[in-house]
C-alpha cells in the first residue's frame, strides 16, 4: 500500500516536474516521500534562512499547508540520498516577499539536511531545495515530529502572540507566570494553567496612543491588586487592569519621550508606584503617581544629560543602605560625554546624586543594557556592564567592593566574550545558587568564582519567567518559548505583596539563607533594555536541601523573615508592619508534581512537595490508552520500554491523584 | 575679532531694521523684485536679539499669501542635489544671511562657515491634501545662527494656511493625501520637537545644520527670474558666499539619476539619508557605518560583508550580505516601518519605496563576497 502510494507520488512529481520550478508553482504537499529528479527550476530560493550563503541558481518548490498545529520535520537525510549535498530552505509569506521560518544545509548525515519547525493550522509553508552545492536528484521526508528536540538544555513550545511580544508576568494572580504581547488594540494573553500548557485570552482595549516598541515593564501601579502594562514608544501609554483584571483601560500621556528602557519602581517611597523612562535625546523622565488616578510629569534628577544617551536604567540597591539607587546604561560614541554611563544614589530626600566617577563606574564604554546582581554571593550587587558595540570599550565585569566597584573583567571570561547586545540580563538558568548572564548571543554560565563559560543555547533574550511552573527560568522569543529542561538542584520562588509599600514588592531587597550562603535579590519591574520579565523572586539552591530563613527588607523600611520555608515551592510572603516575622506568608506547594528530564530516554524522574509513597502509577498515550502500569521507587521510573512520543502520567496516591505530560525521545 | 564681529552685526540690525520700515506698505504680489535678485536690499525683518519670532510672518521672508511662498529679495532658494527622504513630504529651502555677511567654503563635505544671522528656512508640504485636493503647509523650519551656535525654530502652519507659529513642542497631524498616481495615502504626519531635531542635527553637543555642503549644492539649478545658475556661484554673486572656492568639488550623484551607476546613487542617498546619524559625533557614532558620501568610497563603511553587532534576528548575517539583501540588516530596517528596527529612526514612517528598490538591486548586484 506504501509503496503503492510511494509511486503514485513519484509519478505525479514527475508529471509536475515544470511545475515546481518557482515560487509561484510550488507543488503542494502532503507528509510523506516525494523525489526529486533535478534540482533545475528557475527561481533560486531566497531569501537563504540556512547556512550555506548565495549562490544558487535554481530551486525545486513546494507547499505544505498544516491541518493540526504540530512540528514537522523536513529531511533528506534518507540511506539512498548518501553522498548527496542538499539544502532545504522552509519560508511563510508570499512569493516574492518570503520570510525566513526554518531551514537546513548540512544537519544530516554527511550534507544531507533535517529541519523541524513548529507549524500552525491554517498555515502555508514554502519549502525550496537549490542547487547552491550540486542540483543531483534526491529524496524527501516530510513527516510530524513530536516533539521539538531539546537543545542544550532548552526545548521550543509555541504559544499564539499579537504584535509585541515583550512580557512574562502573573496577570491573574495565581501566583504562575503567564505571557503578554499587545499592540495598539489588544492585550494578548496566555494564561499559564496550573495543570500546564496556556489558555489565551485576547482583550480589545481602546487605541493605545503608543505601542512598546522600545520596552515595556508591568506593575499594579493603581494599586487594585491587578498588574498594569506600560508601553514605552514615542511615549508612555498605560493599560490599567479593571478591578477583575478582566480589561484594561488606556491612559496615553502627551509628552513626546524617546523611550528607552522603562521601569516601574516607587521613586518618591510614598507606597505608588511611579513609571520612570530612559530618554534617548534628552533628560530622562518620570511620572509621579499620585494616588487618585492621575501622574505628574517631570523631567530632570534622574540624569540630565541635555542630549540624553540614556538607553538601560535598572533600580537596584547598590550600597545596601535599603533605599532603592539607579544605574543607567549609556551609550553615544566613544568620545561623546552623553555615553558615560551614571549611578544615581538616592539621598533618601527625594534627590539623587550621580556617584559612578567616584565608585569607578562611568567611561565612555557604549551599553545598552547592564546585568546587576550579586554574583559572588558576598552580600552586594555586582554588575556586567554589557557592551553594545566595542567602540567605546569592552564588556565591564565590576565586583562591588563596598567603597568602590573593581574591574575584575580580565580572566572572567567576559574579557575574550566576542558578542555585542543592548540586552544583558542576570538569572540563575542553573538553579546551582549563582547568577547567569545572558545576552550577546550566550547564556554565560557562573562558576561561582567570578568566572563565567560560554554556553551556546538556542533562545536569544527576551521576557523570562516560570513558564511551567518547574522552578526553572524560561525565556520567550516572540512566539516560541524556550522551556528550561531544568535539572536535580533545589530552588524557590518568592512572591512579595506589599501592603505598606507598593502591592508587587518592587524595590524590596530579598534574601534567602541556605548551607551554601546567603543570596539576595531586588524586586524590579524592567531589567535589560527591552523586555519585561517575571516579578516572581528566582533562587537556586544547587543541592542544599533546605532554607532557613527568607528575609524581605521592603521599601517601606519593614523587615520580616521567614523561616524554614519550604523548597521547590512558591513561597508569597505579605508585608507586616507589625511582627519581624511574617506572619502573613501563605506556602503555596504550587508544583504538586514534575517530571524531569524532557524528554527523558529511560528513566523519568518525580519531583514533588506530596509522600508519594505507595502511590499507585499509570502510563497512558495521547489517545487515553494504557502502555505501561511501572513500578515507582524513590521517585523514578523505568521507561526504557516506551517507543517515543507523548504520554500521560497519572498518580493515585494518598495525597491525591496527580497528572501530568511527558516525553519519551 | 569678535568685537569687530558684533560691531559689525549691530550695523548689519540697524540697517536691517531701518530698510524693514522703509518698505512699508508692503510690495504687491508679483511686482516685487526677483528673489535672486542681488543687488535689491532684503527687507527681511531680523533683530537677532529677538529671535526666534512668535510668526513666521514676523520675519517678512515672503512676499505676498505667505502660503504662495514667495521669496522676498534676499531669500535665496536652494536645492539638494539628493534630499533626505521624509514620508514623501515635499520641500523648499531657502538661506538667508544679514547685509554684508557671508558664508565660506570649508571643505566639500563639511557645511559651510555659516556667517551669525544666518537663517535657514525649509517648507514641508504635501499637494492634493484630501477631502479639498489642494496644498497643504504643514511646518516651516528655521535653523538661526545665534551667538555663534546654531539654534531650531519650528514654525507650525494653522490649518487656514495664514499664519505658523513658532512651536518646539512637537505634534502629529493625521492627514490624507494623494500622489501623482492619484494612490491615497493616510499619514501621521510627525512635526518634531525641539530634542527631535537635535537628534539628526547635532555633532557631539552642538546643533549644526545638515544639508548645506559644497558637494550637495554643487549642482545648477533654475532661479526664477533668472537664468540657471550653478548653486555655488549663485551663492557668491549673491554676496552669500566668499568667494575663492576650490573650482573642483567632489559632488554628490543625484540619487533617481539613472545615468548615474547604481553605486553612486546608492552612496549619495545612504549619505543624506543616513550619516547624520551614521558618522563621528553623530547620535550612531559607536555604529560601525560611516556614511558620508567620501567614506563610501570604501564598502566596508557601508556594512559590506561586515556582520551587526545586533541582528534583529539571525537571518542577518551582515550589514550588507553582498548579493543578498534579504540578509542585509540594512535592507531590512530600510524597509521597516516598525518605529524601533527602521532607518531612518526619525522623520520616516512609511517605506520609501523607490530607494528600497534601488538598494535592494545594488545589494543583490554585488558577487557574493562575504563568504
Amino acid at each position: 500500500m506504501k509503496r503503492i502510494l510511494l509511486l503514485a507520488v513519484v509519478i505525479s512529481a514527475a508529471w509536475h516536474a515544470h511545475a515546481q520550478g518557482t515560487c509561484a508553482t510550488a507543488a503542494p504537499i502532503v507528509l510523506g516521500d516525494y523525489y526529486v529528479s533535478l534540482v533545475n527550476g528557475p527561481e533560486a530560493s531566497t531569501p537563504i534562512c540556512s547556512t550555506g550563503g548565495g549562490g544558487a541558481t535554481a530551486g525545486r518548490w513546494y507547499s505544505y499547508t498544516a491541518n493540526v498545529d504540530t512540528f514537522i520535520t523536513v529531511t533528506t537525510d534518507l540511506p539512498q540520498n548518501s553522498g548527496i549535498d542538499t539544502r532545504v530552505q522552509v519560508y511563510t509569506g508570499a512569493c516574492g516577499s518570503l520570510n525566513c521560518f526554518a531551514g537546513d544545509d548540512d544537519s544530516g548525515s554527511g550534507n544531507l539536511a533535517v529541519t523541524t519547525f513548529h507549524v500552525t493550522i491554517g498555515t502555508t509553508y514554502i519549502i525550496a531545495f537549490d542547487n547552491r552545492w550540486t542540483d543531483s536528484g534526491f529524496s524527501f521526508r516530510i513527516m510530524k515530529t513530536v516533539p521539538a528536540p531539546s537543545i542544550n538544555g532548552f526545548s521550543e513550545q509555541f504559544v499564539n502572540t499579537t504584535g509585541y511580544s515583550n512580557c512574562i508576568v502573573d496577570m491573574n494572580n495565581d501566583g504562575l507566570d503567564d505571557v503578554v504581547s499587545v499592540d495598539n488594540t489588544h492585550i494578548n494573553i496566555n494564561y499559564q494553567n496550573a495543570a500546564g500548557g496556556f489558555t489565551n485570552t485576547i482583550y480589545t482595549t481602546t487605541y493605545a496612543d503608543y505601542q512598546p516598541s522600545w520596552s515595556m515593564c508591568a506593575g499594579d501601579l493603581d494599586g487594585n491588586g491587578y498588574n498594569d502594562l506600560v508601553y514605552a514608544g514615542s511615549g508612555l501609554t498605560f493599560m490599567l487592569a479593571n478591578d477583575d483584571g478582566t480589561g484594561y483601560t488606556e491612559l496615553s500621556h502627551p509628552q513626546y519621550i524617546f523611550c528607552q528602557r522603562s521601569n516601574l519602581v516607587d521613586i518618591n517611597n510614598d507606597g505608588l508606584l511611579d513609571a520612570f523612562s530612559c530618554h534617548d535625546v534628552a533628560p530622562n523622565v518620570y511620572y509621579l503617581n499620585n494616588g487618585d488616578g492621575t501622574y505628574t510629569w517631570h523631567q530632570g534628577g534622574l540624569g540630565d544629560t541635555p542630549d540624553g544617551g540614556n538607553y538601560g536604567s535598572i533600580w537596584i540597591d547598590y550600597n545596601n543602605d535599603g533605599k532603592l539607587d539607579m544605574f543607567i546604561a549609556k551609550c553615544r560614541g566613544a568620545q561623546s560625554p552623553a555615553s558615560i554611563d551614571q549611578l544615581w544614589r538616592n539621598n533618601g530626600d527625594g534627590t539623587f546624586t550621580d556617584v559612578a566617577p567616584e565608585m569607578n563606574l562611568g567611561g565612555y564604554q557604549q551599553s545598552w543594557s547592564s546585568a546587576w546582581g550579586d554574583f559572588d554571593n558576598d552580600g552586594d550587587m555586582d554588575v556586567m556592564i554589557g557592551a553594545s558595540s566595542f567602540s567605546g570599550g569592552g564588556h565591564m565585569l565590576m565586583r562591588n567592593d563596598g567603597n568602590t566597584f573593581t574591574n575584575i573583567t580580565a580572566g572572567s571570561g567576559y574579557d575574550t566574550f566576542t558578542g555585542t547586545s543592548i540586552e544583558f540580563i542576570t538569572r540563575d538558568f542553573n538553579n546551582d545558587g549563582y547568577l547567569d548572564i545572558l545576552g550577546g548571543g550566550a547564556l554565560m554560565m557562573n562558576n561561582g568564582d567570578m568566572t563565567f563559560t560560554y554556553t551556546n543555547i538556542p533562545a536569544g533574550n527576551g521576557p523570562t519567567g516560570d513558564l511551567n511552573n518547574d522552578g526553572s527560568i524560561d525565556i520567550q522569543n516572540g512566539n516560541s518559548i524556550w522551556i528550561n529542561d531544568g535539572n536535580e538542584n533545589n530552588w524557590i520562588k518568592i512572591i512579595t505583596t506589599g501592603t505598606v509599600s507598593n502591592n508587587n514588592g518592587i524595590g524590596a531587597r530579598v534574601e534567602i539563607t541556605s548551607a551554601m550562603g546567603t543570596q539576595i535579590r531586588d524586586v524590579r519591574s524592567g531589567d535589560g533594555f527591552r523586555y519585561m520579565s517575571s516579578l516572581t523572586t528566582h533562587f537556586g539552591i544547587g543541592t542544599d536541601d533546605a532554607i532557613s530563613n527568607i528575609t524581605v527588607r521592603w521599601p517601606s523600611g519593614i523587615v520580616n523573615s521567614f523561616p524554614d520555608p519550604q523548597i521547590n515551592s512558591t513561597i508569597t510572603v505579605v508585608e507586616d508592619a507589625n511582627s519581624n516575622l511574617a506572619t502573613a506568608v501563605t506556602s503555596t506547594p504550587v508544583v504538586e508534581l514534575s517530571l524531569y528530564p524532557s524528554p527523558a530516554t529511560n528513566t523519568l524522574h518525580l519531583r514533588s512537595a506530596q509522600d508519594f509513597l505507595g502511590a499507585h502509577v499509570t502510563i497512558t498515550d495521547m489517545s487515553g490508552k494504557e502502555v505501561a502500569r511501572p513500578s515507582f521507587f524513590s521517585g523514578s521510573i523505568d521507561v526504557s520500554s516506551l517507543s517515543s512520543g507523548m504520554y500521560l502520567l497519572k498518580v493515585d496516591g494518598a495525597s491525591g491523584t496527580f497528572l501530568s505530560k511527558f516525553t519519551k525521545e | 575679532m569678535i568685537g569687530k564681529k558684533s560691531i559689525l552685526f549691530v550695523f548689519g540690525v540697524i540697517i536691517a531694521t531701518f530698510l524693514s520700515c522703509r518698505k512699508d506698505p508692503p510690495v504687491e504680489p508679483g511686482s516685487s523684485s526677483t528673489p535672486t535678485d542681488t543687488t535689491a536690499t532684503s527687507p527681511v525683518v531680523f533683530n537677532l536679539d529677538s529671535v526666534p519670532y512668535a510668526t513666521l510672518s514676523h520675519y517678512n521672508f515672503f512676499d505676498g499669501p505667505l502660503v504662495d511662498m514667495q521669496p522676498v529679495a534676499g531669500v535665496l532658494p536652494y536645492e539638494l542635489i539628493t534630499p533626505l527622504f521624509t514620508d514623501y513630504v515635499h520641500k523648499k529651502r531657502y538661506v538667508w544671511m544679514p547685509a554684508g555677511s557671508k558664508a565660506s567654503y570649508v571643505s566639500d563635505g563639511t557645511i559651510l562657515d555659516f556667517p551669525e544671522g544666518a537663517v535657514l528656512i525649509k517648507h514641508f508640504y504635501y499637494d492634493n491634501v484630501q477631502p479639498s485636493n489642494t496644498r497643504r503647509i504643514l511646518e516651516t523650519r528655521l535653523m538661526i545662527k545665534k551667538n555663534g551656535a546654531w539654534i531650531f525654530a519650528d514654525y507650525v502652519w494653522n490649518d487656514e494656511q495664514t499664519e505658523a507659529y513658532y512651536n518646539l513642542s512637537g505634534s502629529y497631524v493625521p492627514l490624507t493625501w494623494n500622489d501623482d498616481g492619484g494612490q491615497s495615502h493616510d499619514e501621521v504626519y510627525r512635526i518634531p520637537s525641539e530634542a527631535e531635531c537635535f537628534t539628526c542635527h547635532k555633532y557631539y553637543d552642538q546643533a549644526i545644520p545638515i544639508g548645506p555642503k559644497p558637494e550637495s549644492l554643487n549642482s545648477t539649478i533654475d532661479y526664477v527670474g533668472g537664468a540657471p545658475m550653478n548653486q555655488m556661484a549663485k551663492w557668491e554673486a549673491a554676496g552669500y558666499l566668499q568667494s575663492g572656492y576650490p573650482a573642483n568639488i567632489e559632488t554628490v550623484a543625484k540619487w533617481d539619476d539613472p545615468n548615474e551607476t547604481l553605486d553612486r546613487r546608492v552612496r549619495a542617498y545612504l549619505d543624506i539619508n543616513c550619516a547624520h546619524c551614521h558618522s563621528t559625533g553623530r547620535h550612531c557614532d559607536y555604529r560601525p557605518l560611516r556614511f558620508a558620501w567620501n567614506d563610501t568610497t570604501d564598502p566596508v563603511n557601508m556594512g559590506v560583508c561586515v556582520p551587526p553587532d545586533d541582528p534583529i534576528n539571525p537571518s542577518q548575517q551582515y550589514i550588507v550580505y553582498a548579493g543578498i539583501k534579504a540578509r542585509s540588516m540594512l535592507y531590512y530596517r530600510i524597509s521597516s516601518n516598525e518605529e524601533a528596527e527602521r532607518m531612518p529612526l526619525m522623520g520616516r514612517t512609511v517605506r520609501h519605496e523607490e530607494a528600497i528598490a534601488l538598494i535592494g538591486q545594488w545589494i543583490d548586484a554585488m558577487p557574493d563576497t562575504c563568504q
